[in-house]
């Protein structure tokens, strides 16, 4: 089940070249290859926590603001989880964003506190 | 009398195009209308009714609404009654509200889900007839899914104010609706919170599911398939799809059915749910699922809920 087949052929087109991402709570870094979204990327960090629900931007379990840099949106939000308000702030789902360009990301869904806890809360990281 | 089965889920999707292609290509649904506003409705070869999915262009996923079907037309205006004397707003909804539909009473849950109650909708037959029928049709795609089997709402819980809604609608549906409940999953101590439960009008194991949660939502509907070799195959057309699948080929402790659970394009969950699991029956003894037990009510092979299974939801 690659999630890299939700990116539509014509978005992933229109990246040219692999970006760097930092998510701020961590500190960790990885990379999205052209065509990528944020989610995507994070599922190569090989750890639990990840926040992986309907990766179609429906469920909004992997929202996040992206503190800097670029993304282009590869498809529909749902306004249940971000406002046009927020979005215009530069929060998103990071099943339907592609970095443009190197990004610092904050993880802010409901799955955020297993995602952070994980590698800098009190209790031991899960392997 | 009364409720006879699941009529059709109203959902809201993102992008309609991409929307219809995954039920009719994944699922194995047909269109049958589209209305001036957009709205899109589809059925399933075996259901004798137009239609059991309507599929709502919206800026975000979920649930506008349920419907079941009920025997007579004089129901609806029993059960408004009964409905309104335990205390739920009601409203009677002129036929042709919805295309090919009679007058339809609508309410809402204790959870807040909205609820609707119909008699006639145009009976069109199944893809095989009723006449010297073959088992199944010739140029099935997908899943070749035979109906739309139940609905799994989430409904807000919040034990430490007192919030149960999930036994708030089990009870409404019991008392009110003459559903019968099948199963439960109980937490706390002595087992005296109802964080689950299935219940039946038909004689399946569940028409209707409620889960505890946060917040109100859609966790999935639910197709009917035969066998565990059809969940497999269905498993195979959802790759070949690239469809996001949440829960890979298994069987639930609850309800025994075998499922797989994936996610339609706009993030709406789907299940595809085969057997018929046991005869339920008003008298059948309910079963209960216990706190150290759950995991494998949910998910009987494995054990344990994934964390996606409970907190992703539309």
């Amino acid at each position: 089940m690659s999630p890299s087949a939700h990116v539509p052929r014509s978005m992933s087109a229109r990246t040219v070249s692999p970006c760097s991402v930092t998510l701020r709570q961590t500190g960790e870094t990885y990379v999205c290859a052209a065509g990528e979204t944020l989610l995507q990327g994070m599922l190569k960090l090989g750890r639990r926590g990840i926040p992986v629900g309907c990766v179609n931007g429906g469920c909004g379990v992997c929202k996040v603001k992206v503190m800097r840099g670029r993304c282009l949106k590869v498809g529909a939000v749902s306004r249940q989880h971000v406002t046009a308000e927020e979005e215009a702030r530069g929060v998103t789902l990071a099943c339907r964003a592609a970095p443009q360009t190197d990004v610092e990301v904050e993880v802010i869904g409901k799955m955020q506190r297993g995602f952070v806890n994980l590698i800098v809360g009190s209790g031991p990281a899960a392997g | 009398m009364g409720v006879m089965r699941i009529g059709h889920a109203s959902i809201k999707v993102m992008d309609m195009a991409v929307a219809v292609k995954h039920y009719e290509n994944v699922i194995g649904m047909k269109v049958v209308h589209t209305d001036p506003n957009g709205n899109v409705y589809l059925k399933c070869w075996d259901e004798w009714d137009k239609y059991s999915l309507i599929l709502s262009p919206s800026d975000r996923a979920g649930l506008n609404h349920v419907a079941y079907k009920v025997e007579h037309d004089a129901d609806l205006d029993v059960l408004q009654q009964r409905i309104e004397t335990y205390g739920s707003k009601t409203e009677m909804l002129p036929v042709a509200t919805l295309p090919f539909v009679g007058r339809m009473l609508k309410f809402n849950l204790p959870s807040g889900h909205e609820m609707r109650l119909f008699q006639q909708k145009e009976v069109v037959g199944t893809d095989v007839g009723s006449t010297n029928p073959d088992p199944w049709p010739d140029g099935l795609k997908g899943a070749g899914a035979h109906w739309l089997d139940h609905c799994l709402l989430m409904c807000p819980l919040d034990p430490e104010k007192g919030i149960n809604t999930v036994a708030d609608n089990c009870k409404f549906m019991k008392e009110v609706l003459g559903f019968h409940l099948s199963e439960q999953a109980v937490v706390g101590p002595g087992g005296s919170i109802q964080i689950a439960a299935f219940l039946f009008c038909t004689t399946k194991p569940h028409d209707i599911a409620f889960v505890g949660a946060p917040t109100m939502g859609l966790h999935h509907v639910s197709f009917f398939l035969d066998s565990w070799a059809d969940i497999l195959k269905a498993g195979d057309v959802m790759a070949k799809n690239r469809v996001k699948i949440d829960v890979a080929p298994t069987r639930h402790g609850i309800t025994r059915g075998e499922t797989i659970y994936f996610f339609d394009p706009s993030g709406n969950r789907n299940e595809t749910f085969a057997g018929l699991g046991y005869l339920a029956q008003p008298d059948r003894p309910v079963t209960t699922w216990t706190e150290d037990s759950i995991g494998r009510g949910i998910f009987y092979h494995h054990g344990e809920a994934t964390e996606s299974f409970t907190t992703v939801y539309t």
